[in-house]
């Protein structure tokens, strides 16, 4: 990240917003085909609520946080999460990230991943970055 | 039914996977993710990388292969409609490109019995046609009782 002046301390954030045809999207790039995400009257069935967004999508807004910020992909090292609760459609997911240590040319990032009632859909989630 | 834990160290693969440039599209896009070094040839041609790379998760299209022979592993036994996927862990060695031969090789890491759940944790280690690590993935996976 050449010029980036960062330091511990830092933060940044973004909102993604979780559109109605956003799994089958995320369903065809990715081959995940689990009925939970594409039927809704299978997530009904197993008390759901309707389809719940991919986990690993939730996860892919978050890394998105990271590299929008860093301004290369390639400076992202780890990324990692627990998966703590649903998303559904018409959530609004936010992404608060702050710069927990610089060790060398690492940096470690806390994040945090919220919907838009403030509950932790991810928990334990942070990332590293390569300065 | 517990998970037999002698099941932890059994191998899945390895699978092969080709990258291929309008599948990093397709998969940014349903990411919503719309960075010129996913999708754009001319602004990425002048990048360190000298062309576009695919998003650091598209991991999860190479490396996620690897859960369609764990899942469907008839000695494992897992009951998939009680399985969720608890926790995932990337670590990204280098950039994958367009025409990069991706090598998933998996391995089930742990076996976890708790009261109420099973917890299975399975690995993947890719590596492109030049022999190099791209991506370690960490796949966690916790079943119901």
């Amino acid at each position: 990240m050449p010029g980036k002046d960062i330091k511990v301390g830092d933060t940044f954030n973004a909102v993604e917003e979780v559109d109605k045809y956003r799994t089958i999207y995320y369903a065809g790039a990715s081959g995940d085909f689990n009925p939970i995400h594409i039927d809704p009257d299978f997530g009904e069935m197993v008390g759901l609520g309707g389809v719940i967004l991919h986990g690993l999508c939730t996860l892919a807004f978050a890394a998105k946080t990271v590299t929008d910020w860093s301004g290369d992909p390639g400076s992202l090292k780890r990324l990692r999460c627990r998966f703590a609760m649903p998303v559904h459609l018409g959530d609004s997911i936010t992404t608060q990230a702050k710069i927990l240590s610089i060790e060398g040319n690492r940096a470690k990032i806390e994040l945090s991943v919220t919907n838009q009632d403030g509950a932790e859909v991810l928990t334990m989630t942070s990332a590293e970055i390569e300065l | 039914m517990a998970v037999d834990k002698k099941f932890i160290g059994k191998k899945y693969g390895p699978l092969t996977y080709e990258v291929g440039k309008e599948k990093i599209k397709e998969y940014a896009n349903a990411i919503k993710n719309s960075d010129p070094y996913y999708i754009d040839d001319d602004f990425a041609k002048n990048t360190k990388y000298g062309g576009v790379i695919a998003p650091p998760t598209f991991a999860v299209v190479y490396a996620g292969m690897l859960a369609d022979p764990f899942f469907k592993d008839p000695e494992l036994n897992l009951n998939y409609a009680m399985l969720v996927h608890g926790e995932q862990d990337f670590e990204f060695f280098d950039v994958v490109k367009p025409g990069d031969v991706i090598t998933s090789s998996g391995k089930i890491l742990n076996i976890e019995d708790k009261e109420k759940l099973d917890i299975v944790t399975l690995e993947g280690i890719c590596k492109n046609q030049e022999g190099k690590d791209v991506c370690r993935a960490t796949f966690t996976f916790v079943i119901r009782k």
